[in-house]
């Protein structure tokens, strides 16, 4: 059985509470999110929790009405939504979209073991693509839960997650992910065939 | 003693760098040390040449690129490719540059020193020599790090290729693939995950163009652009008005890399609006453009080239596109730049 982490991506404070659409669509996902985490640790998998850190010198950072950086690092926005986050849970910093661009993640995985990333989070669009496309590139067997990925706009969440299935994850609900483990110890990896 | 640049390279750049005084002869002194046997000048008010044997073909070009570095180029590259890539596809034979810089107050000196060994190599492999220049500095946020601005002279040896010369029937060649350029940069910009695998192609081409052009009849290649700035689309439709007719391609022909058209597909951009710094277009009689295909494949830059269409009778200055499913649309001409889709 290969070793699963499941990846989220900026469950934060300051970019969960970014606009009306982003909460209501988090509060919508929260109950089958949560739960697939707790599944997940239960069966002794790893979850990490990508934690975007604006840097103030970052030029494309995007900054909210009055000028203000969200997330920025030591910030109680910067913070992990507590219905997210469990204490055995690891946490790494990223300051771009991908989660491993320029950080450790990818050496933190390898040292764990882990060859399969199922990639959660906010929002679909870029984050959860970037993070996902970076580790197929990497050689992960990528899964994608279609209950645990969250964009603003619904035509967002399901064109990234068209993207996803089409180009490199497999894309599934989170219970079948869970009783696809539960019952063969094992995610099986899609082929993608390049041209 | 240290040496110049081993005395710069902790340092930055300030406003006293571009005042004339010591400070400015100082770095004057460590550019010319960088550039080395590529560097031509004599530290006169203007460089003194010997004449050259036939027409004369002038380009300038202005560089500003976010980020400064990148994968397989940089500033400087790019500052030498651009200019020698415009004298080539004239048909001239790339000899001199000018090199002026302005520097941001803050520039670190090392982050300057590696683009002026990317100017040095690129020129050097380029066969171009560098014989006048000049550096600015401008206060801290009155510039991006670093902009350059190159100006080539080259000289004809054969014909100009001109636009106008294209016609009915002739095969339009790609070098290489398209959008790459682009999809690095972005990616590097935004840290989207693609810039490991999709690098820029940042390239010198006047040796491909050499090659070719000693392979085939002079009259073979009408003509070349360069596939920089607006892409493919927009060199198709540059064309298209030349010639007054319609080009057709053949979308199942054109060279994207899974990649590329992966990260494209997300962003919501298309790859024939990307800007390369690599690719050449080519505008190739048909009896020979097997001959022109398969020199270009034999060059390290060209090892991806392809036939993509070909210039039709249809009187219209429009560019067709074959779809994969056979169907025929036309290629709108951008009005401005394609917005990338971010969160």
């Amino acid at each position: 059985m290969s070793k699963v982490a499941v990846l989220t991506n900026d469950l934060q404070y300051d970019l969960v509470n970014k606009n009306q659409e982003r909460i209501d669509a988090v509060t919508e996902a929260t109950p089958s999110f949560s739960a697939f985490l707790k599944d997940m640790r239960e069966r002794g998998h790893h979850v990490v929790h990508l934690q975007l850190i604006n840097k103030p010198d970052d030029p494309v950072a995007e900054r909210y009405e009055g000028g203000r950086l969200p997330a920025q690092k030591g910030t109680q926005g910067a913070e992990i939504l507590p219905v997210f986050l469990d204490e055995t849970d690891i946490l790494v910093e990223k300051n771009k979209d991908s989660g491993f661009y320029e950080t450790d993640l990818h050496d933190r995985l390898q040292a764990l073991g882990v060859e399969t990333v199922i990639v959660t989070g906010m929002q679909g669009q870029i984050c959860v693509q970037t993070t996902a496309a970076d580790a197929f590139f990497r050689g992960y067997n990528v899964w994608v839960p279609s209950d645990c990925v969250v964009s603003a706009r619904e035509h967002d969440k399901v064109r990234a997650l068209d993207w996803l299935d089409g180009y490199c994850a497999t894309v599934a609900p989170s219970e079948e992910i869970v009783r696809i483990l539960d019952t063969d110890g094992d995610l099986p990896r899609k082929v993608f065939r390049t041209p | 003693m240290p040496t110049a640049t081993t005395s710069f390279l902790d340092q930055q750049i300030v406003l006293d760098h571009g005042t004339g005084a010591r400070l400015s002869r100082e770095l004057v002194e460590f550019v010319v040390e960088v550039l080395a046997d590529v560097y031509l000048g004599e530290m006169e008010d203007s460089a003194i040449l010997p004449p050259l044997d036939g027409a004369l073909a002038m380009t300038t070009d202005s560089f500003v690129v976010d980020p400064p570095f990148f994968g397989n180029g940089d500033i400087g590259k790019i500052a030498v490719c651009g200019t020698v890539n415009d004298l080539a596809v004239a048909g001239a034979q790339p000899r001199y540059l000018t090199l002026a810089m302005i520097l941001e107050s803050g520039l670190p000196l090392a982050q300057l020193h590696r683009a002026l060994e990317s100017v040095r190599d690129t020129a050097r492999e380029a066969g171009i020599k560098i014989v006048a220049g000049d550096t600015k500095v401008v206060g801290a946020g009155e510039a991006d790090g670093i902009f350059l601005n190159t100006t080539g002279v080259g000289v004809f040896t054969s014909p100009p290729k001109r636009m106008k010369d294209v016609t009915v029937g002739d095969k339009i060649l790609l070098s290489g693939p398209i959008g790459d350029h682009t999809i690095h940069l972005l990616s590097v910009r935004e840290g989207l995950g693609f810039e490991s695998n999709v690098l820029s192609d940042c390239a010198p081409l006047n040796g491909m163009i050499d090659a070719v052009r000693g392979a085939v009849p002079e009259s073979a290649v009408r003509s070349m652009r360069d596939v920089t700035r607006g892409g493919l689309n927009a060199v198709l439709h540059e064309y298209a008005s030349a010639v007054g007719h319609a080009l057709r391609v053949e979308e199942e022909a054109l060279p994207i890399s899974f990649e590329t058209a992966m990260a494209a597909d997300m962003l919501g951009i298309n790859p024939i609006n990307c800007a390369n710094e690599g690719c050449l277009a080519l505008f190739v009689a048909p009896e020979h453009a097997d001959d022109v295909l398969r020199t270009l494949r034999a060059h390290p830059y060209g090892k991806g080239a392809v036939v993509i269409g070909e210039v039709t009778e249809r009187p219209d200055p429009v560019v067709e596109l074959t779809g994969k499913d056979g169907r025929v649309s036309e290629v709108e001409e951008l009005q401005g730049a394609e917005l990338p889709r971010l969160c």
